[in-house]
C-alpha cells in the first residue's frame, strides 16, 4: 500500500481526477483552479462538473470556456502526462505514450469498469492498475479522467471513489430522476426481489435474521434450501455465498448456540446502495400496506433520507444497482 | 499534434461529424444513457425486453418525445459508441431464432470478459468445452467428454464433481446452454466471442451459408456440406414448396423449422416464454 502512495498514481488524486462533484457544487468556491472550471463547462448541462480540484502538475494557461472545452481538457490531460515527463527529465524514464495509446487505455478501463459493475464485483483500484493500466501507471490520472468523462457522457455514470481506505470505486448513476428501474423489467429478474426480501426482513427485525426465519419467508416464494430452483439455481448457495461475496449480506454464526445456527445481516454494499426508504417502499408494495404500518422503521427511514439530503444536497441518491436486476 | 487534437475531437464529442456519410451522427440524451446503463446491467436481452426497456427510458426522461424505431435508436447509439470500440450487437438464438441484443466490446480478442469471473482452471475448462463444441458435428459437447478433459486443465487440479458445478456456473452466467446432458454456446457467448472464436479456430469454425456468421448449431446439406442456422433455414425456405440446397441444388433433406414470430410468442403468454428460456436450466 505504501508503494501506491509514493507513486504518482495514487487513488485519492486519481479519484479527484475522476469526480469533483462531491467537492464542487453549483456555488463553485473561488479557490478552484482554472482547469476544473474548464472541465465544469465541458461536461455540459446534462451532467455535473467533472475534473480535478487540484492539479499539482503544470497545466496549460486557462482558456475561456467554450463548446470546444471537451477536447481541450483531454489534450491537457495528455499534456500533463508529458509535462510530468518533463519534470523528471533527470531519469531516463519510459517514452511517453502516444495520445492514441492513452485513449485506448481509457477505453479499456471503461469496459473493465463496466464489466466489473455488471458482475456486481468490487472495482478495486490496485486491480485496475494491475489488469488494465499496467505500465502506463504514470499516466493513470489522465487515463482515469478520460474514462470518467466517457462514462459520464455516454452512459450517464459517475466513477466514484467510495472508500479511500479500501481503495474501492463504484459506478454511480448520474441521471435524474432517481427511481427504481425495476419497473422496466421487474418480472424477468427476480434476483432483486429475493435480496430485497431478505434485507427487509433483517431491517424490520432491527437485528440479524436467523437463517430459519429467512427460509420461512422464502417459503412464501416457493423456495426451499434443498430444492434447486429453475431461475435461482441453488438458492442456499446464492444467499449464503454469492450475496455475501458481493457484500450485500453478511452470514455469521450465532454465538453460544448449539447446535450451530447462522444469521444474516446487511452487508456493507447493501448499506451503501440501498436506502431505508427503498426498503419501506418495497415492503409497502409487497404487503400492499402503507409504509407507515411499520412506524418506527418508517421514522428511521425518514431520518436517514433527511441526513442523506443534508450531507450532500447536490449528490444524487446512491445508485441501487440491485434495483435494476 | 493538430492531428491528435482533431482525432480526439472526433472521438469525444457526442455530436460527431458525419464520417464519409456512412452513418448519421448520433446524439446522446439521457434516454440513450439510461438505456445503455440498463442494457449493460442485464448483459444480454431478448428483443421484446429491449423494446420495453426503450419505452421505459422514454417514459423516464422524455415523455413527450416519440419513441424512435428500435433499429434507428440502436444505430444512433452505436454511432456514438463506434469510437469507443464497443457496440450494441444484435444476434439470434440458434435454436429458434429469437433476436437478442448485447453490448459487446469489439476490441477484445480473448475470453477476457470472463477472465475476472473465473479462476484459471475454470477458464481453461471453458476453453476445452468450447473446442469440443466447435469441433462437434451437432454443435453440442457431451458432459462426459468435457469432464474427461479435467486432468488436462491448467492451474489448480480440478475434480470431476467440481467441474460439473463449474459447468453449471457457466450455464447460470449465460455462457453455455445445457440440453439433456450436452452443452452448447449460449447466444450471449456467440455474440460476445464470435470474433475471438473465428480468430482462434479458423479451420474448425463453421459459417452459415446464408448470413455468413458463426455457426454452432444448424442444418447441413448432405451432398455438399454447406451449413445453415435453423432460423436462416426457416427464412430462406419459407416461400418455397420444394426446398433445395442453395449451393448444390440437391433436395434439402431436413425438416424446415418455422420462422420466429414475436406476435405468436406474446399470444402464448409470458409463462410459455419463461418456460422456454428456463428450459435449459431444468435438471
Amino acid at each position: 500500500m505504501s508503494e501506491q502512495s509514493k507513486d504518482v498514481c495514487d487513488p485519492n488524486s486519481a479519484a479527484e481526477a475522476s469526480n469533483s462533484e462531491v467537492h464542487s457544487s453549483p456555488g463553485v468556491p473561488g479557490g478552484l483552479s482554472p482547469p476544473a472550471s474548464q472541465a465544469a463547462t465541458l461536461a455540459g448541462p446534462e451532467s455535473p462538473p467533472l475534473g480535478p480540484t487540484d492539479v499539482p502538475l503544470a497545466s496549460p494557461p486557462p482558456e475561456a470556456p467554450s463548446e470546444e472545452g471537451d477536447p481541450k481538457a483531454l489534450q491537457q490531460a495528455a499534456e500533463e502526462g508529458r509535462a510530468h515527463q518533463a519534470l523528471s527529465t533527470a531519469q531516463p524514464g519510459p517514452a511517453p505514450p502516444a495520445p492514441a495509446q492513452l485513449v485506448q487505455k481509457a477505453h479499456e478501463l471503461m469496459w473493465y469498469v463496466l464489466v466489473k459493475d455488471q458482475k456486481r464485483m468490487i472495482i478495486w483500484f490496485p486491480d485496475m492498475v494491475k489488469d488494465v493500466i499496467g505500465s502506463y501507471k504514470k499516466w493513470c490520472r489522465s487515463i482515469l479522467r478520460r474514462t470518467s468523462l466517457i462514462l459520464a457522457r455516454v452512459f450517464g455514470l459517475h466513477l466514484r471513489l467510495t472508500s479511500l481506505h479500501t481503495m474501492e470505486f463504484s459506478l454511480v448513476k448520474a441521471l435524474e430522476p432517481e427511481e427504481l428501474d425495476r419497473v422496466a423489467l421487474s418480472n424477468r429478474m427476480p434476483m432483486t426481489g429475493l435480496l430485497l426480501m431478505i434485507l427487509s426482513l433483517i431491517y424490520v427485525k432491527g437485528r440479524g435474521a436467523r437463517e430459519s426465519a429467512v427460509w420461512n419467508v422464502l417459503r412464501i416464494l416457493g423456495l426451499r434450501p434443498w430444492k434447486k430452483h429453475s431461475t435461482f439455481g441453488d438458492v442456499r448457495k446464492l444467499i449464503t455465498e454469492e450475496f455475501v461475496q458481493q457484500n450485500y449480506l453478511k452470514y455469521q454464526r450465532v454465538p453460544h448456540v448449539e447446535p450451530p445456527e447462522y444469521e444474516f445481516f446487511w452487508g456493507s454494499r447493501a448499506s451503501r446502495e440501498i436506502t431505508k426508504m427503498q426498503i419501506m417502499e418495497f415492503l409497502a408494495r409487497v404487503f400492499k400496506k402503507d409504509p407507515q404500518a411499520w412506524p418506527s422503521r418508517y421514522r428511521e427511514a425518514l431520518e436517514e433520507a433527511r441526513a442523506l439530503r443534508e450531507a450532500d444536497p447536490t449528490a444524487h441518491c446512491p445508485r441501487s444497482s440491485v434495483s435494476e436486476d | 499534434m493538430e492531428e491528435g487534437r482533431a482525432e480526439r475531437r472526433r472521438r469525444t464529442e457526442a455530436l460527431s461529424h458525419p464520417q464519409g456519410g456512412t452513418r448519421r451522427a448520433g446524439v446522446m440524451t439521457d434516454v440513450h444513457r439510461r438505456f445503455l446503463q440498463l442494457l449493460m446491467t442485464h448483459g444480454v436481452l431478448e428483443e421484446w425486453d429491449v423494446r420495453r426497456l426503450q419505452k421505459h427510458c422514454y417514459r423516464v426522461h422524455d415523455r413527450t418525445g416519440a419513441v424512435e424505431e428500435l433499429e434507428d435508436f440502436i444505430n444512433n447509439i452505436n454511432s456514438v459508441l463506434e469510437s469507443l470500440y464497443i457496440e450494441i450487437k444484435k444476434g439470434a438464438t440458434e435454436d429458434d431464432g429469437r433476436p437478442v441484443y448485447a453490448l459487446v466490446n469489439l476490441a477484445t480478442t480473448s475470453v477476457s470478459k470472463m477472465a475476472s469471473d473465473f479462476a484459471e482452471n475454470e477458464l481453461d475448462l471453458f476453453r476445452k468445452a468450447l473446442e469440443l463444441i466447435i469441433d462437434s458435428d451437432t454443435g453440442f459437447a457431451s458432459s462426459t467428454n468435457i469432464l474427461n478433459l479435467v486432468d488436462q486443465l491448467k492451474g489448480k487440479k480440478m475434480r470431476k464433481k467440481e467441474a460439473e458445478q463449474v459447468l453449471q456456473k457457466f450455464v447460470q452466467n449465460k455462457w453455455l446452454i445445457e440440453k439433456e446432458g450436452e452443452f452448447t454456446l449460449h447466444s450471449r457467448a456467440i455474440l460476445e466471442m464470435e470474433q475471438y472464436i473465428r480468430e482462434t479456430y479458423p479451420d474448425a469454425v463453421k459459417i452459415c451459408n446464408i448470413c455468413h456468421s458463426l455457426l454452432i448449431q444448424g442444418q447441413s446439406c448432405e451432398t455438399c456440406g454447406i451449413r445453415m442456422h435453423l432460423p436462416c433455414v426457416a427464412k430462406y425456405f419459407q416461400p418455397s414448396l420444394e426446398p433445395r440446397c442453395p449451393h448444390c441444388n440437391d433436395y434439402w433433406p431436413h425438416e424446415i423449422p418455422e420462422v420466429f414470430d414475436p406476435e405468436k410468442e406474446r399470444e402464448a403468454g409470458p409463462s410459455k416464454v419463461s418456460k422456454r428460456s428456463l428450459r435449459s436450466r431444468q435438471h
